[in-house]
């Protein structure tokens, strides 16, 4: 079982020759000490060693203590499983299933372990964690949470343990973590890769070194990886000596109460990281150092305040809520003795702990230049609140932020697509063989499956010539696939001259784009769809290329009247054309306006709804909402005041559409996009 | 496999320098990992991929190998792989040696086409659990090659990049568990208006062209000459074109022997690691394939020494589509212009606008 790819053959590039990245080896040693630290995430940008570093541990862990069994037979100490959870795995291959050659050839049931059970005691490593596939994850989550993996399918009932140290990479340029799976993981590491010229040149050296003869550099380096290795097994061996004063632990509590971390699992965290630390530096006593150095790895992606994003949105309010709840953080004295010194230590060390924290928002690295943007757009835009009608103008894109899951319920109906945004059992071939179940008659037939269902029989059952199985049709078993649907995403944006006052449209552009950074990631097909002066206008047809989109919008010219009524038309015209071509898809149409619509679609006589644009806006807007397999949103961009219109506000009831204002469209926090559960 | 029906030859294609060249460089060290190959239809992006079996040096394997491991390095795995998909095998099994194959990833392939899978067959026949390789067995040590690359389903896009990164394949699925090699030169090919690809996977490939159509007359007008005589005889103009491709195929072979030797100064791998930092790029892989492409660059001249001209050239094919971009921002078709920019742009007013013009 132990790949190719590490024990033998061409040899893996040797963690200790790693240049730089002293954090992230930091955490892995950890794990390794003590793997009772609960995995270690490695999350950051592609390229920057993740994957080298997580397999190289492999050469480094101790071996596993001798059960009493061994311990009568010391000359093999058994190496630590390490064991690679491929994404493309089936789930018999993770839980495990019956063996169909051994059930075929003597007519007993003998289970196949899966990769959660042979990972027992070992390392469980799942590159890319973060694209794994949700049924996956929650095998992975279910066996992790309870120290075992039980296995009640095909005849067998069996439950065998499954306590594994859980290691994982991740960019999340490619989407988060679901956040149970993130707590799964004890630490987690920000990477990022080394800024210092002689660093990246080194870099370099070695890695040339390595690829002209793999084994001589292994070789070279294997005194330092020995070394290493007897460094982490003296450290396991001290762990249960390390002193932990009573000081310490009430820091260590303290420490996760100021950081408002969910639940107790972090303070044990906290502790087991800081005293494995403390048994590898070779110290007897448990200091305030080690806490606050370990403390970045086990706190950062636990806090529950989602991550502000780094500069301040333009809205001052949130800001200010912000602000008071970070400051007192740092100022709180600590009542400890040596709290002199170490809180002045503490400092740095705690604000080193904010980087990893805003790095989510990071991810869309939009928001890094903008907020000057939208701010500028703000102090500029006051003195004409009425712009002139007739004035074009090109906005830049405001602050962009993570948004609030959307979705579509995952239901039973089968359908074509593909992306990532709602969940649906697909009827083509294609999409991940999730599992398989009873014959349905589709013709996807599960050939692991039926052998499985017509192994144990075989002894009795009468075979035709040259084959070794005799398959009834009882034993048909079809394969379940799963694919997450790309959902049709239609934007529909007022460009009226209306949405030029104060920096309305730079904000309405940055929701937009968060919007379409959320499609991209979610592979949806989106269309762009304006509206302004006398017309409306497809400004992109359905496309999956999310860049064109993002592009087009930063290049919108806004000015001019509200036709609202015919950019709705036109929207519904274009969801009805989607919906011909593909009548199982689920289109989701978003309207982003102030609602104040003052153009009508054709001229009628006074009086009636013809000549008054809102009435027929809103009329349309409710033969819209008739049509049932589109979901519509309305965002609102009118500032919040005392003169509101809340004119958005009617025509999403109009539409029956789900109402947002842009805020809060942002998703508050790490919590909410806890997906509702099918 | 390509014996019957001629292919248009590499060396037939008129103009595309920068897209030949990146397929070289790509020969003569395969661990460069791959070109991408952006560009609109019709700009001979599939037929220069094609062609490539005609130039593709000959490697050593096992005769047989479903694997096609390598006997100098990989031989100790024979027998365990051998044995996973059920083959019996002699004790001294014989090397041959045979040509780099292109391996085609169609863009509606099943994932157990791509892995690997049970093998149905013997299941059925012998009541044995084996394995039946997939296409990343196939394409170990071989190119890759996938028409369309964006359009790839996001499922055979983790599957890839999750090979890629590993230089290897897992196979757990439907009952067999197995590990073999995998490391192949990703070529593929996309029309950016049919959407991007995802930025894990734009990594992954080591270098990047973008090929448009020739706009110059007398080179539209040779297009048409050769494609008009390959469709008429196609054998007679593969042969007319026979010396041709074996002058390149020799020269490749040469700089692949002389890549070794190649030398670069302590100046240039600054250089490499300044140029990086300087137009910002994730992660060390744009410096390494920098330093890589530099080198083959240099053996493909004839040359032991890396010029200052090598680095520029090899930037230029390893950065484009690795310059840190806003999400939904295009690709740097000009990276001089993304260089000169980054230097002037220290202040953060370097907003959307002043991007280089989209490449549409």
């Amino acid at each position: 079982m132990s790949g190719p790819l590490t024990g033998r053959g061409r040899p893996i590039y040797p963690l200790v020759a790693l240049v730089g990245q002293t954090t992230m080896v930091q955490a892995l040693l950890l794990a390794a000490i003590n793997p009772l630290c609960g995995g270690v995430l490695l999350r950051g940008e592609k390229g920057a060693a993740k994957s080298t570093a997580a397999r190289g541990l492999r050469e480094i862990l101790p071996p596993l203590p001798p059960t009493s069994a061994e311990s009568a037979n010391p000359s093999l100490p058994r190496g630590r499983p390490f064991l690679t959870l491929p994404l493309n795995a089936t789930e018999d291959r993770v839980v495990g299933g019956l063996d169909f050659e051994v059930a075929t050839r003597q007519g007993i049931r003998v289970n196949n372990p899966g990769l959660l059970s042979q990972a027992h005691q070992g390392i469980l490593y799942i590159d890319e964690v973060n694209l794994l596939d949700d049924h996956l994850v929650d095998l992975v989550l279910d066996a992790a949470a309870r120290g075992s993996c039980a296995l009640e399918r095909e005849g067998l009932s069996l439950t065998l343990p499954s306590q594994f140290i859980l290691i994982g990479t991740m960019n999340p340029e490619e989407g988060e973590l679901r956040p149970q799976f993130l707590d799964r993981f004890g630490l987690a590491v920000q990477v990022a890769s080394e800024k210092d010229p002689e660093l990246r040149v080194e870099t370099l050296r070695r890695r040339e070194e390595f690829e002209a003869d793999p084994w001589v550099f292994a070789a070279k380096w294997a005194p330092e990886t020995e070394l290493l290795k007897a460094r982490v097994l003296k450290a396991q061996a001290e762990l249960s000596r390390v002193v932990i004063p009573q000081r310490i632990r009430e820091f260590i509590a303290q420490l996760a109460v100021e950081r408002h971390v969910a639940g107790h699992r972090a303070d044990l965290l906290l502790e087991r990281a800081a005293v494995a630390l403390c048994a590898f530096q070779g110290r007897k006593i448990l200091a305030e150092t080690e806490v606050l150095e370990v403390a970045p790895l086990v706190l950062a992606h636990r806090q529950r305040e989602s991550a502000p994003p780094p500069p301040p949105p333009p809205d001052p309010e949130p800001n200010e809520a912000e602000a008071n709840q970070e400051e007192p953080e740092q100022e709180e004295p600590r009542p400890e003795e040596p709290n002199q010194e170490e809180s002045e230590r503490a400092e740095p060390t705690e604000t080193e702990s904010a980087p990893p924290e805003p790095a989510p928002a990071a991810a869309s690295p939009l928001d890094r230049p903008e907020p000057e943007d939208s701010g500028e757009e703000d102090s500029t835009e006051p003195p004409s609140p009425r712009p002139n009608a007739l004035v074009e103008r090109i906005f830049e894109i405001g602050q962009t932020f993570k948004v609030r899951r959307v979705e579509t319920a995952k239901d039973r109906l089968r359908r074509r697509g593909s992306g990532r945004r709602s969940r649906g059992r697909v009827s083509q071939k294609q999409g991940r063989y999730v599992k398989s179940g009873p014959n349905n008659g589709l013709g996807d037939l599960a050939l692991d499956a039926t052998i499985r269902a017509a192994a144990p029989y075989q002894l009795g059952r009468e075979r035709a010539p040259g084959l070794a199985l005799a398959l009834w049709p009882s034993d048909i078993r079809c394969r379940i696939r799963e694919k997450k649907m790309g959902n049709h995403l239609f934007l529909t944006v007022d460009a009226s001259g209306s949405m030029g006052a104060r920096g309305r449209m730079a904000a309405a552009k940055g929701a937009v784009m968060s919007l379409l950074l959320d499609a991209y990631q979610k592979r949806d097909q989106v269309a762009l769809i304006s509206f302004r002066r006398d017309g409306a206008a497809v400004n992109l047809p359905l496309t999956a290329s999310a860049d064109l989109a993002g592009r087009l919008l930063a290049e919108m010219p806004i000015g001019g009247r509200t036709p609202l009524a015919h950019g709705l038309e036109l929207t519904f015209r274009e969801v009805r054309n989607a919906l011909l071509k593909n009548p199982l898809a689920r289109p989701i149409v978003i309207v982003v306006t102030d609602g104040r619509g003052n153009v009508s679609l054709t001229a009628g006589p006074p009086g009636s709804t013809q000549s008054r644009p809102l009435q027929q806006a809103w009329a349309l807007a409710s033969v819209m909402a008739r049509e049932k397999r589109a979901k519509y949103l309305v965002v609102d961009t009118e500032e919040e005041s005392l003169v509101a219109f809340k004119l958005a506000e009617r025509l999403a009831a109009a539409l029956e559409a789900e109402y947002y204002r842009i805020n809060d469209l942002k998703a508050e926090t790490l919590l909410s996009l806890i997906r509702a559960q099918t | 496999m390509s014996q019957p029906n001629p292919i248009f030859p590499f060396v037939a294609i008129v103009g595309q320098e920068s897209l030949k060249l990146a397929l070289i460089l790509n020969i003569i060290n395969p661990s460069l990992a791959g070109v991408l190959i952006r560009g609109e239809k019709g700009t001979a992006k599939s037929t220069a991929v094609r062609s490539l079996a005609q130039i593709l040096p000959a490697i050593e394997v096992f005769e047989g190998d479903p694997f096609q491991l390598d006997p100098r390095t990989e031989a100790e795995l024979l027998a365990e792989l051998s044995a996973a998909v059920g083959l019996s095998r002699l004790v001294e099994p014989r090397i041959v040696q045979r040509q780099i194959r292109v391996v085609e990833l169609p863009v509606g392939a099943t994932e157990d086409r791509l892995v690997g899978t049970l093998d149905l067959e013997r299941a059925l026949k012998t009541g044995e659990k084996r394995v039946e390789p997939g296409l990343l067995a196939a394409a170990h040590r071989g190119i890759l090659y996938v028409d369309e690359v964006n359009l790839l389903d996001d499922h055979l896009v983790d599957a890839l990049l999750d090979s890629a990164a590993m230089g290897g394949c897992s196979i757990e699925r439907e009952g067999v568990s197995l590990t073999h090699p995998a490391r192949f030169t990703l070529v593929g090919t996309m029309n950016p208006e049919e959407g991007e690809l995802r930025p894990q996977l734009l990594d992954r490939f080591g270098l990047c062209v973008h090929v448009s159509g020739t706009l110059e007359l007398a080179q539209r007008v040779a297009v048409l000459e050769r494609r008009a005589a390959f469709e008429e005889n196609p054998e007679a103009f593969v042969a007319s074109w026979a010396a041709e491709s074996e002058r390149l195929a020799q020269k490749i072979s040469q700089a692949q022997k002389l890549l070794a030797e190649v030398k670069v100064s302590q100046e240039s791998l600054y250089e490499i690691a300044r140029l990086c930092l300087e137009v910002g790029v994730d992660g060390h892989r744009g410096d390494i394939v920098i330093h890589k492409a530099a080198k083959a660059m240099a053996a493909w001249r004839g040359q032991t020494e890396v010029t200052p001209a090598d680095l520029e050239a090899a930037a230029e094919l390893a950065l484009p589509h690795r310059v840190r971009r806003q999400p939904l921002q295009a690709l740097a078709d000009n990276l001089d212009l993304r260089r000169n920019q980054a230097r002037d742009s220290r202040s953060p007013k370097a907003g959307p606008s002043q991007k280089p013009a989209p490449g549409l």
